[in-house]
């Protein structure tokens, strides 16, 4: 390589890293110190104690930890990714299909899409906060209008609502990326490979099974990776909805960090919780590395 | 070969979808209505009086501050951003170099990293070094969490720009920053802005880091202020509302005519081209 283009590369590149090592390596490692102490929000200047692995074992063996994992892991990773994909998959059937095309409706569709998109993820939480609330939520006066219930649910106080509530909640708000990508891949796919199809006397079904679903399978594997560490990662959409409650019951990886540390005041736990959530989602980072972002600079060098 | 659908598919289809077009409106359309809206029609889907006085009780409480540290926060971080990762995003794009593979892997996985890990050690540095409430390190955080993404968006932008073009300009005698800036930029230029967009949502609606490092209360960025509102016994509507449309605004001005780049700047490694 040209000497010139060695000075440029480490001009352009020198920034970007130390930005991502002094925010994201420093502070981890960091951490991996805190989280063998004692240390807690009263003697930030002082350091902790060592107390070696004492914070992991406490939090795998608590049981308030198995109660975080499940939620995690079922409600907010398989329930709230299956229910966009799925969802995400129908409505860019329907937002792509002949009758909307034919009635022209297009760029119309597609802009209300965006909205919820648009609405940043705090509004998000205060409008359906607001529209779930019991005494003056509009879901709940809807309901009753309809006859379908006669006394008001407490959507996210009540053990039965609050997780689906919390699912709606972030669906709403990133459905709308999920299908304008389930778009965007259904645009490319060949329109005569459809039609030949449809010649030869293929049903509906073998048209999705063996064309539309194929087509769309690596669109449906990214957009499922980046919702699983979109809301794995996610504080705010269960911290501000419930607070991790009624009591616990909605506590996630994430808001047991953020209570163990800033609530209770225990860094050295809360950061040991931060490790083991750091390892789970490196685990996934490494399967998403191969599969998305090795793509993006492999592609290049075809070229 | 265009068939068209029987009448009773076409009504069926259109009736779904404008119900689910509804279902997906009517949350954001709410917050723009009852902000105008006089608390006592506040909650009445029958009965309609409108006013401005939501919104001038809300500045008339500060809240024109926490709009505009959100705004000065928020660009400047979006244009440091965003020159850092043009120019990284150019150098992994264009040259290869010991290491690229690796140190590309590694602005990857700042993507799937948890930030909320990241809030104990980064507060406890910065209450040590006396950072705290402080917009150089506000700055900091925001131009870091937008880094990873934004060199993803524009790697895959870059593909779209044909290699002779900057190849030519190099022979031409033009160093690469110029060429970066005066080539490159303009051609990718919607590229550009729709990723400076997602940095700039990404910074406007964050609420980890600003409610764990800023606790002054004229420091306070938007999210911050309108939970604080929404976070008092009783919740003054009006206010919460008004204070929810502004914060809307302006993504939902950016959004619009720009979602076909972000999309497809995202669907670039989903799409087979």
């Amino acid at each position: 390589m040209h000497a010139n283009a060695k000075g440029f590369v480490a001009f352009a590149l020198v920034p970007a890293f130390f930005f991502l090592g002094a925010f994201y390596v420093y502070p981890f490692v960091f951490n991996l110190d805190i989280s063998a102490t004692d240390l807690d929000i009263f003697q930030l200047r002082d350091g902790g104690r060592w107390i070696g692995l004492e914070n992991y074992i406490e939090l795998l063996t608590s049981p308030g930890f198995r109660r975080v994992m499940f939620n995690t892991v079922i409600w907010l990773t398989v329930v709230g990714v299956t229910v966009r994909i799925v969802l995400g998959l129908a409505l860019a059937f329907l937002l792509d299909s002949r009758t909307i095309r034919a009635w022209r409706l297009s760029t119309l569709t597609r802009i209300l899409l965006i909205v919820p998109w648009a609405t940043p993820p705090v509004v998000a939480i205060v409008v359906w906060r607001w529209i779930l609330d019991p005494r003056v939520g509009a879901a709940n006066q809807f309901l009753m209008w309809l006859g379908f219930i006669d006394q008001p649910i407490p959507f996210l106080a009540d053990a039965n609502w609050v997780w689906p509530s919390i699912i709606l909640i972030i669906t709403w708000n990133t459905l709308p990326l999920v299908t304008l990508t389930f778009m965007a891949s259904l645009q490319s796919l060949p329109g005569e490979l459809v039609e030949a199809a449809e010649i030869d006397g293929a049903s509906r079904t073998q048209l999705l099974r063996y064309i539309y679903l194929p087509h769309l399978k690596p669109a449906i594997i990214v957009m499922a990776m980046m919702s699983t560490f979109w809301t794995f990662n996610n504080f705010i959409y269960v911290w501000l909805t419930t607070g991790a409650g009624p009591g616990t019951f909605t506590n996630v990886m994430a808001t047991e960090i953020y209570i163990k540390g800033f609530i209770d005041g225990r860094l050295g736990y809360s950061a040991a919780a931060g490790v083991v959530m750091a390892m789970i989602m490196t685990a996934f980072g490494m399967i998403y590395l191969r599969y998305v972002a090795a793509r993006a600079l492999v592609e290049e060098e075809d070229r | 070969m265009n068939r068209t659908p029987s009448a009773s598919v076409q009504f069926a289809t259109l009736a779904v979808t404008a119900f689910a077009l509804a279902f997906l409106i009517y949350p954001t359309a709410w917050v723009f209505i009852a902000s105008l809206k006089t608390p006592d029609t506040m909650f009445s889907a029958t009965r309609w009086s409108m006013t401005l006085e939501n919104y001038t009780r809300l500045f008339a409480a500060g809240f024109g501050h926490n709009v505009l540290n959100s705004l000065v926060l928020c660009i400047g971080a979006v244009l440091l951003s965003t020159f850092v990762s043009v120019n990284a995003a150019y150098a992994f794009s264009r040259f290869r170099f010991r290491g690229r593979g690796t140190l590309f892997a590694t602005v990857m996985l700042g993507q799937t990293f948890p930030w909320i890990i990241l809030v104990t050690p980064v507060f406890i540095l910065f209450a040590r070094a006396g950072m705290l409430n402080n917009w150089g390190s506000m700055l900091f955080v925001y131009v870091a969490i937008s880094i990873p993404f934004s060199v993803y968006l524009l790697v895959g932008y870059l593909r779209a720009v044909p290699r002779s073009l900057d190849e030519a300009a190099i022979m031409d005698g033009a160093s690469y920053f110029q060429v970066v800036w005066r080539i490159v930029f303009p051609i990718m230029f919607p590229g550009i802005v729709a990723t400076a967009t997602y940095a700039f949502l990404l910074c406007w609606s964050e609420y980890l880091f600003s409610v764990a490092l800023l606790t002054q209360e004229e420091m306070k960025t938007m999210p911050l202020a309108l939970y604080i509102y929404f976070g008092e016994n009783v919740t003054d509507w009006g206010n919460v509302m008004a204070g929810s449309a502004l914060t809307t605004l302006p993504t939902l001005l950016l959004f619009l005519p720009l979602q076909r780049y972000m999309v497809s700047g995202l669907a670039a490694g989903s799409v087979k081209q």
